[in-house]
C-alpha cells in the first residue's frame, strides 16, 4: 500500500467522502435557498439555450447545422462545467481562501495542500444547475443525431467530457496561482473564461480565422465543445480543421493541468502568508 | 434638497471609478457580446440573404443598440440587500431624505458613468467594426429617446420589486438572476421578438417585458409603423406607472415589517 504522508491511499478517500459529507450537510442547512439558487442557475444557464431554440426553431439550420446537432455541442460544455465545478470548486474559490487566510489552515495539517484546497469545497447549486441543463440537452439530442452508443463512442464520450473540466480547471487554476503572488486575477480570469465559453456555445467555424486560434491554442475552448462533437457528427465544416484535433481533448487537457500544476508548486514556495488568518 | 441627491450620484459615479477591472470588463464583455451575436447572424444570413424581410443589416443594427443599452442599464442589484442585512437600513431611514430617491439617485449616478465611460467606447469600437444603420428620421430618433428613458424607468420599476424583496428573503440573488434570466428571454434583448413564434410574441406584448429593450430598439430601427409609436409610448408610460404602484405598496410593507421587527 502507497502511502501518502502517512496516510493509506483508503484513508484519503473515506477523508475526501467525509468532506463531501460536509459539505453537503452545509448547502442543506439551508434547503429552500440552496434549491432557489440552483434553480436561479439553470435558468440563467438556460438563457442561451433557449435563444438557440429559438433562432433555429426559426431559421431550421446555420451552415448545415441543424437544432439537435447545435443542442449537443452545447450539452458538453454544461456536462463538463458540471463536473469540473463539482471537483474543483476549490480551484474556483482560490482567491478567497489566500484572502481570508484559509489557505494557512491548511498548511498547518498533514495533508497535501492540493488535496484539501479540492476536498474542502463543492459548490452542490453550481454543479446541479449546469448538470440540469447538460442532461436535458443530452437526453433531447443524443438519441437523434445518428449516434451509436457503441462501447468505443461512450468511453470516447466520458474521455472528451473529463478532459473538458480538467482543461477547465486548468485554466481557473492558471489564475489562482497569481494569488500566491497576491496578485488578483479573478476578474481578469471571468472575463476571459466566461467570454470564450460563449464562443464554445457554438461551432467555432462560425468565427473569423483569428477567434478559431484563440479557442484551439490559447483558451482552448474549441477541445470542449467543439472537437468532441464534431467526433460523433462529422460536419463538413470539420474540413477546415486537422482531423487529429478530434482526439487530442484529454491531451490538451492533461499537459495544461500538468503545466499549470508545477506553476502551482512554484507559487506555492514563494507564499507568504497574507497575514490575517485566525 | 436636489443637492443632496446629486451628490449622492457624484459619489456612486466615483465608486464606479474606482474598480478599475470591472470596469474594462464592462466594455469588453460589450463588445464580445456584440461580436459573438453578429457571428452568429451572419452565419444564418449567408444562407438567405433576406430572412423574414428584415434585412441583416437591420438585425445587426438592432444587436448592437440591445447590447450598448444593456450594457447602460446594468443597475445596482445589491444595493437594497446590503443596507438591509447590515441593518444600516434603519438609519437610513431615519437620515431627511427619501431612501428610495436615495436608491434612484445611485443609480442614476451609475447609469452616467456608463454612459460616458463604457457605452461612448463600446460604441467607438462596434460602428467601426460593424457600421451602424442611422435612425430610421430624425423624429423616430426623438421618440427613441424618450423611449428609452421610459424603457429604463420600466425595468428600474420591476426591478425596484425584486430589491424590495430583501426586507423578506436573506440573499436576493437567486431572486435577481431568475429576474434577469427572463428580461433577457422576453424583452428582446437577445433575439428581435418578431422572430418569436406569434404565440410568445402575443404573449409578451401583454408583460412589461417589451417596453425594456424592444419597444425603443424597434422605434429607431422604424420597425414599428408611425401611427404605433405613440401607442408603444404610452403602454411604456403605463407600465411604469403599474410596476411603480407595486413597488410603492411593497415599500410600504416592507417599512411596517421593519418597524414591527423594531429596526
Amino acid at each position: 500500500m502507497k502511502d501518502y504522508k502517512g496516510f493509506t491511499i483508503f484513508e484519503i478517500i473515506a477523508l475526501f467522502f467525509s468532506y463531501s459529507k460536509l459539505n453537503l450537510k452545509t448547502t442543506l442547512e439551508y434547503k429552500f435557498d440552496r434549491v432557489l439558487l440552483a434553480f436561479a442557475i439553470f435558468c440563467r444557464e438556460m438563457v442561451s439555450v433557449i435563444v438557440m431554440y429559438l433562432i433555429l426553431t426559426r431559421f431550421v439550420r446555420i451552415k448545415g447545422w441543424e437544432m439537435n446537432e447545435m443542442l449537443f455541442l452545447y450539452s458538453f460544455l454544461f456536462l463538463s462545467y458540471c463536473i469540473f465545478v463539482f471537483i474543483f470548486t476549490g480551484i474556483r474559490d482560490f482567491d478567497g481562501m489566500v484572502y481570508s487566510g484559509d489557505l494557512d489552515r491548511f498548511l498547518i495539517r498533514p495533508l497535501g495542500l492540493m488535496y484539501q484546497v479540492i476536498a474542502s469545497r463543492v459548490d452542490y447549486c453550481a454543479t446541479i444547475g449546469h448538470g440540469a441543463v447538460g442532461i436535458i440537452l443530452f437526453i433531447k439530442t443524443s438519441g437523434d443525431i445518428g449516434i451509436q452508443w457503441t462501447a468505443s463512442n461512450i468511453a470516447y464520450y466520458l474521455t472528451a467530457l473529463i478532459g473538458g473540466a480538467i482543461i477547465q480547471a486548468a485554466l481557473f487554476m492558471l489564475s489562482s496561482c497569481f494569488s500566491f503572488w497576491t496578485i488578483r486575477t479573478t476578474n481578469l480570469r471571468n472575463l476571459i473564461f466566461f467570454n470564450s465559453r460563449r464562443f464554445a456555445g457554438y461551432p467555432i467555424s462560425f468565427y473569423p480565422v483569428i477567434i478559431q486560434k484563440l479557442l484551439i491554442f490559447v483558451v482552448p475552448f474549441a477541445f470542449v465543445s467543439f472537437f468532441p462533437s464534431q467526433y460523433f457528427l462529422r460536419k463538413t465544416d470539420m474540413n477546415m480543421f486537422w482531423d487529429g484535433y478530434l482526439y487530442l481533448t484529454p491531451v490538451v487537457g492533461v499537459v495544461m493541468f500538468f503545466l499549470v500544476y508545477k506553476l502551482w508548486t512554484v507559487g506555492l514556495k514563494n507564499y507568504s502568508s497574507s497575514g490575517n488568518s485566525m | 434638497m436636489i443637492r443632496a441627491y446629486l451628490e449622492v450620484a457624484k459619489k456612486s459615479f466615483q465608486n464606479n471609478i474606482t474598480y478599475r477591472m470591472d470596469y474594462f470588463a464592462g466594455v469588453i464583455n460589450t463588445i464580445v457580446m456584440i461580436f459573438v451575436n453578429i457571428s452568429i447572424w451572419k452565419a444564418i444570413y449567408e444562407e438567405e440573404e433576406v430572412v423574414g424581410g428584415v434585412q441583416f443589416k437591420i438585425i445587426m443594427a438592432y444587436l448592437v443598440l440591445s447590447f450598448l443599452l444593456q450594457n447602460i442599464f446594468t443597475m445596482e442589484d445589491y444595493l437594497i440587500e446590503g443596507r438591509v442585512t447590515t441593518g444600516l437600513i434603519s438609519s437610513d431611514l431615519l437620515k431627511p431624505m427619501s431612501f428610495r430617491l436615495y436608491v434612484f439617485s445611485y443609480n442614476i449616478g451609475s447609469l452616467v458613468f456608463k454612459a460616458v465611460m463604457q457605452l461612448l467606447p463600446a460604441m467607438i469600437v462596434t460602428v467601426a467594426l460593424f457600421g451602424m444603420l442611422p435612425p430610421f428620421s430624425a423624429s423616430m430618433f426623438i421618440y427613441f429617446l424618450i423611449s428609452v428613458v421610459l424603457g429604463y424607468l420600466v425595468l428600474y420599476n420591476l426591478n425596484f420589486i425584486i430589491w424590495i424583496s430583501s426586507f423578506w428573503f436573506y440573499f436576493t440573488f437567486s431572486l435577481v438572476t431568475i429576474k434577469d434570466a427572463a428580461v433577457m428571454i422576453l424583452s428582446g434583448a437577445l433575439i428581435p421578438l418578431w422572430f418569436m413564434p406569434q404565440w410568445l410574441y402575443e404573449f409578451i406584448k401583454l408583460t412589461p417585458f417589451d417596453s425594456i429593450f424592444f419597444v425603443p430598439i424597434s422605434i429607431y430601427l422604424g420597425q414599428i409603423p408611425a401611427e404605433e409609436v405613440f401607442t408603444s409610448i404610452i403602454k411604456q408610460v403605463a407600465w411604469v406607472a403599474v410596476l411603480g404602484l407595486v413597488g410603492h405598496i411593497l415599500w410600504k410593507a416592507a417599512t411596517k415589517k421593519l418597524v414591527v421587527q423594531g429596526g
